[in-house]
């Protein structure tokens, strides 16, 4: 039956291009709710006087949650320490994760029980690791100074939560530990999807190990490296969590990051429109790391053989 | 190739943006809610509920007096939210809420949320209009819960009933509250004085003779935490706070050159003097010249505690309530409490009264009068006193106060001889204003640069005083016709 005959009814070729859009209508929906909307609210309200408790009196005020976000006299210890914070837990994570990955894609005995085991920390909350390392590396009593101590390595305890530096460090060491798992899982995935077949022809033709990792494994897991390494940017960037536990940004904001001190400035004067400002910046920053990263990694490119 | 690019930083982007627009989302709905707020923030119609309660109030207060209370509101339902429980006080409004049902029929919802996130919590649940019927709130807050219409006022409700509380209550506390926001907001769970509680058998060691009876000044207090410091025994003279509130004590130090004010009549800030710079520096030395342990620069509340309990620092200073942690954590023969120090200035002891927390009347209260007789019963003298002594505070009713737990040789006497001073001067806050981000902020992290060398005194004393100063000013300029807070004292003048 023809769909013109039938009056307002749609026409089959018109249904057809319609309907991958309503299986997904769904989900798109839920998407714009639940990312649109906040996403759009934020650069709405980065432009505004908005402060939770006096709702009342939100009025645009152009520029000054900007202004006072750039002229803040932190603005730049807290750049340098967010880019500290997310190179060096990245790149720590990421050697580490991929030494795991390669270590158990061989077999050996309790290789299950051992996988299970190094993986927990992925699983364990931030607010606990958090508290486990604010009190291994407290200066009196945690256990870390206790054994430098007792090991001869140092000869007076060191204030790691009290000290520039050390404090920020004590958060990375943190990161690193709960993030080497998820480049662990990933890399492992992939290399297991590596073929055997090319490794043999590769014995044959004499070729060592190092120049098999890096001619062969390498370009095989490329892509999933550029994903794992791009996502887990963007979520250590974001992240706040371990910061305000273990050192709440202290001391003198020595240790706060971007998004540790837009957390602070939201929640301890409602003032979401200057948080909005940072998240704003964040937004920025991320995408433009987004788009350099993914260029010059050729990551439209990788994976193909 | 280029669609899976660009869905990657879609999807990137939302996943930055929801991180703060999530925040905003809340806030969102909370429009509409502003809006019940304002008319909370309406004093008259505040008021007219109060004068409706002033019935209950009397009724229930006449009822209390004999021993029995007004079942006006059987079959009511009250929501009741405390935003410090522990297993003590969660055991104490759950056996309290139930004997209020007996004695009114009125049912109590009882809620509590961690005091880390209580601020929020409220500030979400005020926002939006759903705060329950009673809350307790913390002094701290009052300001912005005020200007927002979360919290009634209490003036009509309480008034005759003024007589039943002590002088610190009514000359202290309620006096600022009149002073800062025009109305009573609060009444308090119980009272905390300041003092600094010293290892005893450290100071019998060294042949340190303390009289608590006897005035001291601060530089004896210095002097004392030098001597204690004893790095070969791994002892340190003081429990210093260098995180979250470290500026709060030594603020009423500085207070102690200005006659226990931080502006003056004219609203100007008064801790820009020579001397105030120097006291500033005096403080501060107590860290830098290591009569702290290093890490004590994040010290907050907890740590503080902890170590002067755990055998680490030989003085702490902090309020009342801690004596019962060092009751149940420490021999009666390891510690003592001494007054706080008077000024060198004037001689008179500046000293903070406060309440931990206090009971309020939310703005959303569909029925205040219920909530009123609710506060009654809770603060009545009899479950005052059971209180007080749970959590280790001092009561607010005069009767309570008089029993034998809080006599001159109890654990209390101290405390309360600092109350009973003659020359006692409550200092006033840091202002009328809402100061919260300055105190999680701002005061304590110019502290802390000063004491990592990256700035000197004048500049942090500056930068805190410059801030407090726009605060001000700001705040004059919306609220020409506000009070100018001064140090009270109990006998109200």
């Amino acid at each position: 039956m023809s769909a013109n005959k039938s009056g307002g009814k749609l026409s089959l070729q018109t249904k057809r291009k319609l309907q991958p859009y309503l299986y997904i209508a769904p989900v798109m929906i839920l998407l714009l709710l639940a990312f649109g909307y906040p996403l759009i609210k934020s650069i709405v309200m980065s432009f505004q006087d908005y402060k939770l408790s006096r709702l009342d009196k939100v009025s645009w005020n152009n520029f000054k949650n900007y202004i006072a976000m750039f002229t803040d006299k932190n603005f730049l210890l807290l750049l340098k320490n967010s880019v500290i914070y997310v190179v060096v837990a990245v790149l720590c994570q990421f050697l580490l994760g991929l030494g795991l990955a390669l270590g158990l894609n061989g077999k050996f005995k309790g290789r299950g029980i051992y996988q299970s085991i190094v993986f927990l920390p992925w699983a364990f909350s931030a607010f606990v690791v958090g508290l486990l390392f604010r009190w291994s590396f407290n200066g009196e009593y945690g256990v870390v100074n206790d054994v430098l101590l007792k090991l001869g390595i140092i000869k007076d305890k060191i204030s790691w939560l009290g000290t520039p530096g050390l404090s920020l460090a004590v958060v990375i060491m943190a990161m690193i530990w709960i993030g080497i798992p998820f480049f662990g899982i990933n890399i492992l995935a992939a290399l297991q999807s590596v073929p055997e077949d090319i490794y043999e022809a590769a014995d044959m033709d004499g070729c060592g190990t190092f120049r098999k990792f890096f001619t062969l494994t390498l370009p095989y897991i490329k892509p999933t490296i550029i994903m794992t390494i791009l996502l887990r940017t963007i979520w250590i960037f974001n992240s706040f969590d371990l910061v305000v536990i273990v050192t709440e940004g202290g001391p003198a904001n020595y240790s706060q990051t971007l998004p540790s001190y837009m957390y602070t400035q939201a929640f301890s004067s409602y003032d979401f429109g200057l948080a909005g400002a940072f998240g704003v910046l964040l937004m920025v920053i991320l995408t433009l790391y987004a788009l350099i990263f993914l260029k010059i990694t050729q990551y439209d490119k990788a994976g193909d053989f | 190739m280029k669609k899976r690019v660009v869905s990657i930083l879609l999807a990137s982007a939302m996943a930055v943006t929801a991180f703060t627009g999530c925040g905003g989302g809340g806030g969102s709905s909370a429009a509409e809610a502003s809006k019940t707020s304002e008319a909370g923030s309406a004093a008259p119609e505040a008021s007219a509920a109060s004068e409706a309660g002033s019935t209950a109030s009397e009724a229930g207060s006449a009822a209390a007096a004999s021993g029995e209370w007004s079942r006006e509101f059987e079959g009511t339902s009250l929501s009741f939210l405390d935003v410090a429980p522990s297993d003590v006080r969660t055991s104490y409004y759950e056996g309290i809420f139930q004997k209020f049902y007996e004695a009114t029929g009125i049912e109590v919802e009882y809620q509590s949320v961690p005091w880390d996130d209580a601020a929020d919590k409220l500030t979400v649940l005020g926002a939006s209009g759903t705060l329950p019927d009673v809350m307790t709130t913390w002094n701290g807050w009052l300001g912005q819960f005020t200007q927002s219409g979360w919290v009634i006022p209490l003036d009509d409700y309480i008034g005759d009933t003024a007589s039943e509380y002590t002088d610190a209550v009514v000359n202290i506390l309620w006096e600022s509250e009149k002073t800062r926001y025009n109305h009573i907001y609060t009444v308090p769970d119980g009272l905390m004085v300041k003092g600094i509680y010293v290892r005893k058998d450290w100071c019998e060691e060294l042949g340190i003779d303390l009289d608590p009876t006897k005035a001291w000044t601060y530089d004896e207090y210095f002097d004392l935490v030098e001597k204690l410091t004893d790095p070969e025994k791994k002892r340190y003279g003081a429990s210093f706070r260098g995180a979250r509130g470290a500026l709060d004590p030594l603020w009423v130090y500085l207070q102690g050159y200005t006659n226990g004010a931080t502006f003056d009549q004219e609203g100007k800030i008064q801790m820009t003097t020579d001397e105030c710079l120097t006291a500033f520096n005096k403080w501060l030395d107590i860290y830098r010249n290591k009569w702290a342990p290093e890490d004590s620069i994040n010290w907050g509340f907890t740590e503080m505690v902890d170590n002067f309990v755990g055998g680490l620092t030989g003085t702490l200073i902090n309020d009342s309530e801690v004596a019962a942690t060092l009751i149940s954590g420490m021999e009666d023969s390891q510690w003592t409490v001494m007054p706080m120090p008077t000024s060198e200035k004037d001689g008179k002891l500046y000293n903070t009264i406060n309440a931990p927390y206090a009971y309020t009347i939310s703005g959303n209260s569909k029925n205040p009068d219920a909530s009123w007789l609710l506060i009654q019963f809770l603060t009545s003298a009899e479950n005052q006193a059971e209180y007080c002594q749970a959590t280790g505070e001092i009561p607010i009713k005069k009767e309570a106060s008089g029993l034998d737990y809080y006599g001159a040789d109890g654990y209390y006497g101290v405390f309360l001889q600092e109350m009973n001073d003659e020359t006692l001067a409550v200092p006033t806050s840091f202002g009328t204003f809402d100061f919260t981000d300055l105190h999680q902020g701002l005061f304590h992290e110019e502290i802390q640069s000063c004491l990592l060398g990256d700035q000197d005194a004048k500049t942090s004393l500056d930068n805190i005083c410059n801030a407090l100063q726009t605060r001000m000013d700001e705040y004059m300029a919306e609220n020409p016709d506000a009070g100018i807070e001064v140090a009270l004292t109990m006998n109200g003048q």
